[in-house]
């Protein structure tokens, strides 16, 4: 097992730089104007701009900028946004933005898992009956009409209904709720199509066949057999799922004003500033990258047919 | 709970005396699947007796509805399956008639227990072999923790796999296919059944392993006091194993009768023919023998003997009326109206006539 970690463990590290570098290569073939704001840029002489960019160092040799990008990163010097919070430091943005994404994030990864899997277990013990069918209409409605326009009308009725805040402000708990459910919905019709897919796969296999004809009542093949194993495959997605909500999303803190982190890449991206994008591609692709190895560990742990240390299953030739 | 409704409680009787040694009588048991809004008669009025400590192999190809008996017989049967006519009487309780889940659990690998064609995806994946054991054990024994792994430790030894303790904590995909089908049929007899029903177990397994799963299924039984249900196309091992036979055609039991009767006194025509097609008999140059003709589609109503469309031996009458079962003997009967006094005489096939000195001859038994 932990010669299996060490080795995935490098293979993240890998799969990490090479994302940065390439991405970081990508950035460097902008135009230069964009280390810029608007007015610098017009308030500035030629050689003043180029002193600038020197001191910058973006007019240095892109592979040192590289390994200067990287030490930077790792002591924690993320660099100054340019144009979308001009001047700022970009750890200071995030310090100031994650915790909402991360809290909404988090609340929502718990009731998602929670809700859907209850969700899943009893459309699968259910199984083409009403239960069933009325689970299904929700995912499908879920997964198939655009998030805005049910986001929308959540917004609109259910805070005419229930009385509550239209948008979220910090001190006013009760604005919290709707969000933290609007950011739900889809996570908990993901679960529940899942995990019941699974625990009807897992139900038409002839070990279910062979626990019925040992006898074992239904409740308890449904939970000690089925559940347990359909949920085998869903684990691997826990660990990034969670990281990633750091990340925020951009429809529903914007529908509901919160100051998080969904919409800065996009944001950065369509302002060109060339430093938020990098940290924030950066940060993502570590926290996606991690996810999938954690996920690994975990499925290891749960399956007891991975073994990847080596190819040494041992299996005795006598019949 | 209180039973006052219709649904009367089931009753069993256990005492070892009061039916003989007819452990299980099925008649004119007949099974509809409804198949997307048609009707499958997969048994049309099959039925068998199994006896005290016997080994009945029922033979046939497939879609005979070998399988569908067994599974009636543990209440197993599709959820889109239903008997609809005939009795299964094991015990003074007609199975056929068992619809409450919880009363099934009171049979269902306690008293008759069933194992599968193949081993290899018989056992959850992701949970150890001895836990596997363990769960019948406490299910229908009711013992504690301990004691019950130490009764699963046991069976493991039983079905003669070496180093238990070790074995127990290992999981499925640590075991060859012949291993986990000794770990399947530990798990079936752990809590000391009546009946093994085996559908084909021996199907999905290399040669070398077959004969030593039949010899272990042939001497549990001898230390168990097993009946056993065999369920096989194989007539090599229907030879081996074989108290009885019971040949199926189209959902009928045509021919039984002990294993002597069948294979050197057959007197149905599909029967003949089953022999005929052993491949040992089969004389080198010469084409092997096979039945003409596919076996009838059940979804329609069947006039006459199913097998008269492929039957060369076949009479006129075969076609507009079933032949009733023919006594042969006490324990030979056979579903064919060339038993009918009226019937001419016809010989069966020379290679079937001469079966005793072909075996003898290619197997040197």
């Amino acid at each position: 097992m932990g010669k299996y970690i060490l080795r995935r463990f490098w293979q993240s590290i890998i799969t990490v730089l090479i994302v940065l570098f390439v991405m970081f290569m990508l950035l460097r073939l902008m135009p230069k104007e964009n280390y810029f704001t608007r007015d610098d840029y017009i308030n500035m002489t030629e050689e003043d701009r180029t002193a600038y960019l020197r001191n910058l160092g973006v007019l240095d040799n892109p592979l040192v900028q590289f390994v200067r990008f990287l030490r930077g990163f790792v002591t924690g010097d993320l660099g100054r946004s340019i144009t979308v919070y001009p001047k700022t430091p970009i750890s200071e943005i995030l310090k100031e933005k994650i915790p909402y994404s991360l809290w909404f994030g988090l609340v929502s990864v718990l009731l998602s898992v929670i809700l859907g899997f209850l969700m899943g277990i009893g459309m699968a013990n259910n199984k083409d009956k009403l239960g069933d069918q009325l689970g299904t209409m929700y995912v499908v409605a879920v997964r198939a009409i655009p998030s805005l326009v049910y986001l929308f009308l959540i917004q609109m009725w259910i805070t005419h209904l229930f009385n509550l805040p239209m948008v979220f402000y910090e001190d006013e708990p009760a604005s919290w709720i709707l969000p933290a459910i609007s950011l739900s919905l889809s996570g908990i019709a993901w679960y529940a199509i899942w995990l019941r897919r699974f625990m009807v796969d897992e139900e038409n296999k002839d070990y279910i066949k062979f626990a019925i004809a040992k006898g074992l009542p239904r409740n308890y093949i449904m939970k000690r057999h089925v559940l347990r194993n359909a949920l085998v495959p869903l684990v691997q997605y826990l660990p990034s799922q969670i990281l990633l909500t750091i990340a925020g999303s951009l429809i529903i803190e914007s529908i509901y004003s919160i100051p998080g982190m969904g919409g800065l890449l996009v944001y950065a991206i369509r302002q060109q500033d060339n430093t938020l994008v990098q940290a924030l591609v950066c940060i993502y692709s570590i926290l996606g990258v991690f996810g999938v190895f954690l996920g690994d560990i975990l499925m290891a742990i749960v399956d007891p047919r991975i073994k990847l240390t080596s190819a040494k299953i041992e299996r005795e030739v006598t019949a | 709970m209180k039973t006052n409704n219709t649904n009367i409680k089931m009753k069993l009787d256990t005492s070892p005396k009061n039916y003989g040694d007819i452990l299980i009588e099925a008649k004119d048991v007949e099974v509809i699947f409804n198949l997307r809004g048609k009707k499958l008669k997969a048994l049309r009025g099959a039925g068998l007796v199994l006896r005290s400590g016997e080994t009945l192999t029922i033979v046939g190809e497939s879609g005979s509805g070998k399988s569908v008996l067994s599974k009636t017989l543990i209440g197993m049967l599709d959820k889109n399956g239903t008997i609809t006519n005939g009795s299964i009487l094991y015990r003074g309780v007609d199975l056929a008639r068992i619809s409450r889940e919880e009363d099934w659990l009171t049979i269902r690998g306690k008293r008759i227990a069933m194992i599968f064609q193949d081993p290899m995806t018989a056992l959850n994946p992701l949970k150890k072999i001895g836990e596997q054991i363990r769960e019948v054990i406490v299910m229908h024994c009711g013992l504690d923790a301990r004691a019950s792994r130490t009764a699963a430790l046991e069976m493991l030894e039983k079905v003669g796999i070496t180093d238990p303790e070790r074995r127990y904590e290992q999981y499925p995909h640590e075991f060859s296919g012949g291993m986990r089908q000794r770990v399947v049929i530990a798990t079936a007899i752990a809590c000391n059944p009546e009946i093994l029903i085996c559908d084909e177990p021996t199907t999905a397994l290399d040669v070398t392993i077959q004969a030593q799963i039949l010899e272990l299924i042939k001497k549990l039984q001898k230390d168990m006091g097993l009946s056993v249900l065999f369920i096989t196309h194989d007539l090599g091992v229907v030879a081996k194993m074989a108290d009885k036979i019971a040949v199926m055609y189209a959902g009928q039991v045509v021919e039984e009768g002990s294993v002597e009767e069948i294979f050197y006194d057959s007197r149905h025509p599909y029967t003949w023919a089953l022999l005929a097609s052993l491949p040992q008999l089969g004389v080198k140059g010469k084409e092997l023998f096979a039945i003409k003709g596919t076996p009838p589609s059940l979804f329609k109503e069947i006039q006459g003997d199913a097998f008269a469309p492929r039957n060369p031996y076949a009479l006129q009458v075969d076609f507009y009326h079933e032949p009733p079962l023919f006594e042969i003997s006490p324990t030979h009967r056979a579903r064919t109206w060339l038993l009918d006094a009226n019937a001419p005489k016809v010989e069966p096939p020379e290679i079937v006539v001469k079966l005793r000195e072909h075996l003898k001859k290619t197997t040197g038994r």
